[in-house]
């Protein structure tokens, strides 16, 4: 290992990220990932399209019509349509939600016979759908233990303590869970860049041909990725917390070493994926392949680890996201740190995978012609 | 139109020649569509469930019979709330319900309380089970509410995700491919410094631009009828609703519009990395833009009229249209339309950009 080799190899390759511009897009791209999604990915669904039908016309309809006035997450209009044509405006994407009041509503409620209030709702998105039928389902049912506020026995009511999120904030949940996709994806493209391009330019027999040894190569192609993205480190926390007011509850050092060991495992994977791809292309959309869907599937945003299943599960626990994660999720919002046992023992497979995948890239790299 | 056939042909012998890039493309439109949605379920399934119950008698436990697959696990008993915290803490359980000693003797007197530790990390989760346990209890609560509400989720009754899923990723991927392929066959010709020679040649550059790009989208729509026939119809039994050749045609359309954003990109760009730079900056708000995460409706108005400009938008809502809603293609022609005059634009500004030598 001479550090003179490393040294001047490292200044060849920031002289190169400097030249070709690359060093705008290492510290553009990950901002913009996280500013886009962090704004994007809204879990809310907020003035749901609805119609309603009234055919009661009749003072309790009119109070169920005003609470659908008054909640943020419907804009009603009370039309005076048949089913079919609401249903055809559905059919067109116009609207998301029919309500519909049937006839002698209020009086059959004052009978006691009983009556009934149907919900369309249109799940060709089914998440949507599903976010709508419990607002519709929650506004009515609150409307109803308004209406019957009788003291009967045995009636029970939640109290619910949102930990670690208490309002509920799609930003609080999501934001720190991007942040490990970004860690994950940028730092991987652009180590597989920087050796895939020396191998479609051909340069790369300069390295076949000289005394420079792989585990110096190795070394000196990673740092620049890794230096560059430590700093990237710091700018997602400053976006997540000042931009996003997620709050931090967590020590920022145990954030800190785990995000470089993190970014360590990327660079590992772009490595490897350096060793199967000859050209830039290929290199890029393997990169973003294998690490985007999995960061997406098995981060934990969209799906908790604890409720998955089976094959899903396995996997999940194959990825650095899952285990990268819940540290995160943890310094973010939580704030046990080392304290608890499970975040040290991920923390320990972290650095296993970072270890293993940087010597197997060493050992797989070929410093021959194929 | 001889010379129209040559650039296209070698264009698609070029493609096949680099069986890498054959390899990424397929397995993009088939493995990758499959674990998409294969993966996960955005609705509540299988949420783990704790609880300490310090009554021991039947009320909780006929709460508790509640709380049953495929939405909740079976509930797991802790001794002690510390103990129950603890696992919340450490994200192994995301419902804790705790039962108060004297939870029974309130309930008789009508004002028991259920006390409910929600892990909200994962807020669209956390909601939608709550309402869940808020409607079990008021179901239990069995007030004497003659109302019945009666819910329909149409065109998809069960919420099925993953159906939804492997479409939503089939229409990333699309994009995705669609753009990075179509603005490589440009850009690599750029950089190795054989586009200049292409100008040269005494053949229109129109008619050299439209080879290239309908050659990717040949290869493209191979892929699409691939991806639709053997992954979303054989292994996820997604309807088709609507008609199947207007779904074909509005690839077309929409392959079209894609095309000209990677001729944009080629235009611009002027090495294979400024290409996948360029297509990352320009795709991300193509798909912000495009209502699959946020509803449009939802949006700030400005971001309303912006999401007009994003062809995925178009596509996304007649494809669900067509797949889910069984929407009759004449009320889609705007669709069509739009996608076609954004494809057009973007071709205009092709040709005149990349089309010249000075």
């Amino acid at each position: 290992m001479r550090t003179g080799v490393i040294k001047a190899y490292v200044l060849k390759e920031f002289t190169e990220l400097v030249r070709t511009k690359l060093i705008v897009i290492v510290y553009l791209l990950p901002s913009m990932i996280l500013i886009l999604f962090g704004y994007g990915i809204k879990m809310e669904v907020k003035d749901v399209r609805t119609v309603i039908l009234d055919y009661d016309k009749s003072k309790l309809s009119y109070q169920i019509i005003s609470a659908f006035e008054h909640s943020k997450y419907f804009s009603p209009e009370v039309l005076n349509i048949s089913e079919k044509e609401a249903l055809s405006l559905m059919k067109k994407a116009k609207i998301d939600m029919i309500v519909i009041i049937p006839e002698s509503f209020e009086k059959n409620l004052l009978k006691g016979i009983g009556s009934e209030i149907g919900i369309f709702i249109d799940a060709s998105f089914p998440f949507r759908g599903l976010t709508i039928q419990s607002y519709a389902e929650g506004l009515l049912y609150n409307e109803a233990s308004k209406l019957l506020s009788s003291d009967k026995a045995g009636l029970i009511t939640v109290n619910q303590r949102n930990l670690f999120n208490q309002s509920m904030r799609d930003e609080d949940a999501i934001v720190p869970g991007l942040i490990g996709i970004v860690l994950l994806v940028s730092p991987a493209i652009l180590s597989a860049l920087i050796i895939v391009r020396e191998k479609e330019r051909g340069t790369i027999f300069n390295f076949y041909s000289s005394p420079v040894k792989k585990s110096e190569f190795v070394i000196a192609k990673l740092t620049p990725p890794f230096l560059l993205h430590s700093v990237n480190i710091f700018v997602m926390f400053l976006w997540a917390t000042y931009l996003f007011k997620v709050p931090f509850r967590g020590s920022f050092l145990t954030y800190w070493i785990t995000s470089e060991i993190y970014v360590m495992i990327s660079v590992g994977i772009g490595l490897l994926v350096s060793i199967v791809a000859r050209s830039q292309i290929v290199a890029i959309v393997l990169t973003i392949i294998i690490t985007v869907i999995p960061g997406f599937l098995y981060s934990g945003i969209i799906m908790p680890i604890s409720a998955m299943k089976g094959e899903a599960s396995i996997e999940a626990h194959i990825f650095p996201v899952m285990y990268f994660n819940h540290i995160i999720y943890d310094t973010f919002l939580i704030g046990q740190g080392f304290a608890s046992e499970k975040n040290l023992f991920y923390f320990m497979i972290l650095l296993l995978y970072a270890f293993g995948l940087l010597v197997l890239g060493t050992l797989l790299m070929k410093k021959e012609l194929r | 139109m001889r010379a129209f056939l040559t650039v296209l042909l070698k264009e698609l012998i070029m493609f096949f020649r680099s069986w890498g890039l054959v390899a990424v493309v397929l397995y993009s439109f088939t493995v990758d569509v499959y674990i998409a949605g294969k993966g996960f379920e955005v609705k509540p399934r299988n949420v783990s469930v704790g609880y300490v119950d310090y009554t021991d008698g039947i009320i909780s436990k006929k709460i508790l019979s509640h709380l049953h697959p495929p939405e909740f696990q079976e509930p797991i008993r802790f001794n002690s709330q510390e103990e129950l915290s603890k696992a919340v803490y450490n994200r192994e359980i995301i419902v804790g319900l705790i039962f108060d000693p004297d939870f029974e003797k309130n309930y008789f007197k009508g004002k028991a309380q259920l006390n409910l530790l929600l892990d909200a990390t994962a807020a669209a989760q956390s909601y939608i089970t709550l309402s869940y346990i808020q409607n079990i209890v008021l179901r239990f609560n069995d007030l004497n509410f003659p109302v019945e509400l009666k819910t329909h989720k149409l065109f998809n009754q069960n919420s099925d995700t993953p159906k939804f899923l492997a479409l939503a990723e089939f229409l990333s991927i699309l994009t995705l491919i669609t753009v990075i392929l179509s603005s490589v066959v440009f850009v690599k010709e750029k950089e190795s410094g054989t586009w200049d020679i292409m100008l040269l040649m005494p053949v229109d550059s129109k008619v050299i631009i439209l080879a290239k790009s309908i050659s990717q989208i040949i290869i493209v729509m191979v892929g699409t009828i691939i991806c639709t026939g053997i992954v979303l119809f054989g292994v996820f039994d997604l309807p088709m609703n609507g008609s199947f050749f207007a779904f074909v045609l509005l690839t077309l359309m929409y392959t079209f519009s894609t095309t000209g954003i990677g001729l944009f990109i080629a235009s611009v760009a002027q090495s294979l990395v400024q290409v996948a730079q360029l297509s990352v900056i320009i795709m991300m708000p193509i798909i912000f833009l495009s209502g699959s995460w946020t509803p449009i409706y939802s949006m700030h108005p400005i971001l309303q009229q912006l999401s007009l400009l994003s062809p995925l938008r178009y596509y996304i809502e007649g494809c669900e249209s067509l797949f889910f809603r069984g929407t009759p293609v004449s009320d889609l022609w705007l669709y069509f339309a739009a996608l076609f005059i954004l494809g057009s634009v973007l071709y205009l500004f092709g040709f005149r950009k990349i089309g010249k030598l000075f």
